[in-house]
């Protein structure tokens, strides 16, 4: 299963079982979540089991899997108890044995053969060839309008950097409402979590910000299910098609007209009788890659294939004593390094500046980790940067390759630490204690069960995390 | 009667609770314990943000810092 879904996962995961029993009534969802959310081995036991029509013993079932895959397969049965696809059942003799449940079946072979219900998979409107937009058109509004959040974000009009994108209040409110900035002095700043979202790559984030979007319309009288049934709806459209708006209901169309602001779907006009899907929603349930233009591309944060695959889309060099170069002309890659990084010169496609101990100093007080900092610049790190530390590494075998000089790494860490000079820890100080021995058991208690952080024998106190089970100690005494 | 008493259990250098200590001497609103140790202390939960923000603040101050002048 990519990692990329694994938030949506979460999310699903926690939604109760009577939501899972509507979501699961369009063949859409179904689909979609048979295709992004399960790992390989889950997929071929719901195939295997979806078109039988008694339970299959649990023992048979078992039986498909060699004993030493055997995590593997408690992995996928465990995925599938929790999305409520497979359950559990006994049959005649007290056999367990495992069926696909309803609705999900029933839709998942709906997905997959047809139905006499006229169109699961949205209306395709009937736009004559010569107006329709363009894939390239749609990636490029995609893009623009990505960027524009995430530039929004990190604050590129603080730089007097103009941009186009019109962002509108209903955007800047969800990434409000999803503590990813916070707004201070009437400016957005970015925060901890918003900046290691704008380090994620775009499939993630998209993913991100839908779930903060579905959780924020139960807020405003939608109904949270049939806006994530109709996302999985717009995921499994295709790219390049226009479809038609009229079968959508009204929660459908306010949904849509809020999509089209991040860039997920694109509408002429929000009048207009038909809408595309652009590359950020085709790819919601897939596993190719959304938006692979050069920005958004260096955008994709960590979570991507090895550094070898990467290599041509790192930009930034740091030097031992500090100074960094990052070849660039992206507003927003401007700004987001000049999160952590006293800029010094600017030019048409190249930009330099200095980290140093105030610069570091500031994004940690924006909450920003030291480590967030380090992982951005190895991602985005030269291919020279890259080939400079291979050739020096291959010498000193079993040590793990640094792309960035460790000097300046450690030292942003060292920045950081010179931050928390105290380690708090809330808890619970037990003292006043008679005797020794009447001291000494819970003290040796506390520390089995694991919520020792401190003790002293001559005081005879001790420091604990949490007080309920040592106090019901004290008292069983 | 052993008793327990909610509070934050702080770890920190000794230099940096002699300075906590200090604070508390002026109105005795930070320690609930004083551990006798060089490196803990409990104090109030309430205070943990203040002195937290205060401790930066004064160690920003007093701590010498090599130069940083951004020239080159």
């Amino acid at each position: 299963m990519a990692a990329a879904s694994s938030r949506s996962f979460e999310y699903l995961e926690g939604l109760p079982g009577t939501v899972f029993y509507k979501l699961y009534q369009q063949p859409a969802t179904a689909l979609a979540i048979f295709r992004r959310m399960l790992p390989d081995l889950a997929k071929c036991f719901v195939m295997a089991l979806l078109y039988l029509k008694d339970p299959l013993p649990a023992v048979d079932l078992e039986a498909w899997v060699k004993p030493e895959s055997l995590r593997e397969r408690d992995n996928s049965l465990s995925i599938l108890g929790r999305l409520h696809i497979l359950a559990n059942t006994t049959i005649s003799n007290n056999v367990r044995a495992y069926m696909v449940t309803n609705p999900f079946a029933t839709s998942l072979r709906q997905a997959l053969t047809g139905t006499e219900q006229t169109q699961p998979f949205g209306v395709l409107s009937n736009v004559p060839e010569t107006d329709l937009i363009s894939v390239s058109d749609l990636d490029e509004y995609a893009r623009r309008q990505w960027e524009g959040v995430l530039g929004y974000m990190v604050g590129t009009s603080g730089l007097g950097i103009q941009r186009d994108a019109n962002l509108s209040k209903g955007v800047k409110q969800l990434l409000q409402a999803g503590h990813l900035v916070e707004i201070r002095d009437r400016r957005p700043e970015i925060t901890k979590d918003g900046f290691a979202f704008v380090l994620q790559d775009v499939n993630t984030q998209v993913w991100h910000i839908l779930i903060l979007y579905v959780e924020s319309a139960e807020a405003i009288g939608m109904d949270s299910v049939e806006v994530l049934s109709f996302l999985f709806l717009l995921s499994s459209l295709e790219l390049g098609r226009s479809y038609e708006k009229k079968h959508l209901t009204s929660n459908q169309l306010r949904t849509l007209t809020d999509l089209a602001d991040f860039g997920i779907v694109y509408q002429e006009s929000p009048d207009a009788s038909h809408f595309y899907p652009t590359r950020l929603a085709t790819t919601l349930t897939s596993d190719s890659s959304a938006l692979t233009n050069p920005i958004s591309g260096s955008l994709s944060g960590p979570t991507g294939a090895g550094a070898a695959s990467k290599a041509g889309s790192g930009f930034i060099i740091i030097e031992t004593n500090y100074r960094l170069y990052a070849y660039t002309s992206s507003p927003l890659q401007i700004s987001l390094i000049a999160l952590f990084t006293t800029l010094k010169y600017r030019f048409p496609n190249l930009i330099t500046g200095k980290i140093s101990r105030q610069s570091i100093r500031r994004a940690i007080e924006m909450g920003i980790t030291a480590d967030q900092i380090i992982s951005y610049l190895t991602t985005h790190a030269h291919p020279q940067m890259r080939k400079h530390n291979a050739s020096k590494n291959a010498s000193s075998m079993g040590v793990p390759p640094s792309i960035l000089p460790p000097t300046v790494v450690d030292q942003i860490r060292l920045w950081q630490l010179e931050r928390d000079r105290v380690k708090a820890t809330p808890g619970f100080l037990f003292k006043d204690f008679v005797s020794l021995a009447e001291y000494e058991a819970p003290c040796r208690y506390a520390e089995e069960i694991g919520v020792l952080l401190w003790k002293s024998d001559r005081r005879r106190m001790f420091f604990v995390t949490r007080h309920e089970q040592v106090a019901a100690f004290l008292r069983r005494k | 009667m052993p008793r327990a008493v909610r509070g934050v259990l702080i770890e920190c250098d000794p230099s940096v609770k002699a300075i906590i200590l200090k604070y508390d001497e002026e109105r005795h609103d930070y320690v609930v314990e004083d551990l006798d140790d060089d490196r803990h202390l409990v104090i109030k939960e309430s205070q943990v943000q203040n002195l937290k923000a205060r401790l930066g603040k004064e160690l920003d101050e007093k701590v010498m810092q090599p130069d940083e002048s951004e020239s080159e």
